[in-house]
């Protein structure tokens, strides 16, 4: 190796080394902590004891688990979905705005910068079953849509579609502007072709913008469907995993499990459940993102 | 007007409503008293306006208190990730060092776990740290995420600087560090704001850390302490309204003043299309 070459890695060394301090000490080692305790019968206030697979296996037949699966799936299903087609909607209203495109790219991203325990609390409120509280109540009375007051958190249902709906909005923003980034960076030779050759609008959308902007989306949605099956705080703040368990989902289970019934290891396993999966996720995005940084 | 022009202004009136609407209705209710909410007698425009929801939650409840634990910590662990993730992003888009494309992906997998994975082992290690229940808890352990996010960011902004320029100060002698310090870090300035806020953002917003980790009440951050307010045996829903309204208007403050910087850094940062 040159001179320079040894010079630099005695440099990366020292500059990389308070975060592999970090991440070994704060990261790693409490992740292998974590697969430990999964083995383990650890409850708060008592020594841990090997256990093998005992807490896989009991989640495995546990009903309440199966309804965590099942939630977490429609949750993060329907809250993807529904971002990817605003996402898409939003990028497209934005890239024919003809003035202001800015003012209104950043007024659309505040609900991405605002805190989620916020937005969780407003949502509850949108939804409230008062009218004087709940905003779609109070609405849809004074046009004489509704009767009487409905409780739509109350029910599971409604209780579901609350939380997909709080978790899209704080996560459309975020697809729209890297939608619109995409569609920004499409040639306008290839629209203008597309003309000539008598495409309508929606065949320009179809042949030239979607397929433009299909990376952007791939990666947004492995994006968000590793951080929206992780997701803990708008569910625990709007439901609290309820009605029952109709909106308990693999984070909020995991700390039910783990904080109120105070079995450490049955709710670390929770989570681990989800592990291979995240993999999963991560590896492909990696390789989707690190392709595009090495380009 | 065009076909796409008025799906324009359909479309911004649309998006803006969905937007604005949730933002109106709260502040909306933190200018009413706790009757006009409970007797519903001004639903959409508080009528009269009080400002005694905010002076209640000033004087009455421990929001202040929460409010200064809420900024000392994202202000320390905004310099804390600063930092690290200068040198980091640095070292690993300027620095010729073996295992270097390997530093890279790992640093994008971290920023990838989810917090929800880490929160009870990683409070078993604060506590025996004897951590928990101290904002150094929360100075510890946010970093976790904010400096893989703001490394990863820093990484794409020094990989866009023109190379000859800090060739130049090492050709003039300087070292690798003055030539970070003098050369490379004012250029790269509007990215290491950009990073700074996201920082500062991330840790102003956390709760699942905040609220496994402090139980003790004049600990607490905003918005755990928020989450009390909701839960509490008091109704005082204005206050918590005139609480969201506080703890939000920073951040959009902050967020106004370098929108172009941020919004650039996310699409260079995460989804360069």
């Amino acid at each position: 190796m040159s001179r320079a070459g040894a010079r630099d890695s005695g440099t990366a060394l020292l500059f990389l080394s308070p975060l592999f301090v970090l991440v070994v000490g704060l990261i790693v080692y409490p992740f292998c902590r974590a697969i430990w305790l999964s083995f383990t019968d650890k409850l708060v206030g008592y020594p841990e004891r090997f256990v093998g697979l005992r807490n896989y296996l009991y989640l495995l037949q546990d009903d309440g688990f199966h309804a965590v699966v099942r939630n977490s799936l429609v949750f993060t299903v329907a809250s993807v979905g529904l971002k990817v087609l605003t996402g898409l909607a939003m990028a497209l209203v934005l890239s024919v705005t003809w003035r202001w495109r800015n003012f209104f790219r950043g007024l659309f991203l505040l609900p991405w910068i605002t805190s989620t325990v916020i937005i969780a609390l407003t949502w509850r409120w949108m939804f409230d079953s008062f009218p004087g509280r709940g905003f779609f109540n109070s609405v849809l009375m004074d046009l004489g849509l509704l009767r009487s007051p409905m409780a739509l958190m109350a029910t599971a249902e409604g209780a579901m579609f609350a939380v997909v709906v709080a978790n899209w909005w704080r996560g459309f923003p975020f697809f729209g502007v890297s939608y619109l980034a995409a569609m920004q960076s499409i040639p306008l030779e290839l629209y203008e072709a597309a003309s000539i050759d008598g495409a309508s609008l929606w065949r320009r959308f179809w042949h030239v913008t979607l397929p433009g902007v299909k990376h952007v989306v791939i990666v947004t949605v492995l994006l968000s469907f590793i951080w929206t099956i992780n997701d803990f705080n708008i569910v625990y703040v709007m439901t609290r995993g309820g009605p029952g368990t109709a909106t308990q989902v693999f984070a909020t289970y995991s700390y039910e499990v783990a904080f109120n019934q105070l079995r450490w290891a049955r709710g670390v396993t929770v989570s681990i459940f989800l592990v291979p999966l995240l993999v999963a996720g991560i590896a492909l995005l990696s390789r989707y993102l690190l392709r595009q940084e090495n380009a | 007007m065009t076909a796409a022009r008025a799906f324009a202004v359909v479309g911004l009136v649309a998006f803006a409503l969905v937007v604005l609407v949730p933002f109106w209705w709260i502040a909306n209710m933190s200018f009413k008293t706790y009757e006009q909410v409970q007797f519903a007698t001004s639903i959409y425009v508080p009528r009269p306006f009080t400002w005694a929801n905010y002076t209640a939650l000033w004087l009455d409840t421990r929001f202040p208190l929460w409010l200064r634990n809420s900024l000392v910590t994202a202000v320390a662990v905004t310099a804390l990730t600063t930092v690290m993730a200068s040198l980091g992003g640095y070292a690993i888009a300027r620095l010729r060092f073996p295992g270097r494309g390997f530093v890279a992906s790992l640093i994008l997998v971290l920023y990838l776990v989810p917090p929800a994975l880490l929160f009870i082992p990683l409070y078993r290690v604060l506590a025996e740290l004897g951590a928990t229940n101290t904002l150094a808890s929360l100075i510890l352990s946010y970093p976790t995420f904010t400096v893989p996010f703001c490394t990863w960011l820093l990484i794409g902004f020094f990989k866009a600087l023109p190379h000859e320029l800090e060739e130049a100060a090492l050709v003039d002698g300087a070292g690798r560090t003055a030539a970070l310090v003098r050369v490379l870090l004012p250029l790269a300035a509007p990215g290491i704001v950009a990073s700074a806020i996201f920082a500062f953002t991330l840790s102003w917003n956390e709760f699942l850390y905040a609220l496994v980790f402090i139980q003790d009440e004049t600990a607490l951050t905003v918005p755990v302490g928020l989450n009390l307010l909701i839960y509490g045996d008091v109704f005082s829903w204005g206050q918590l309204m005139a609480a969201s309204v506080i703890t939000t208007v920073p951040v959009v403050a902050l967020y106004v003043f370098i929108q172009r910087w941020m919004v650039e850094g996310l699409a260079a940062g995460s989804v360069k299309g």
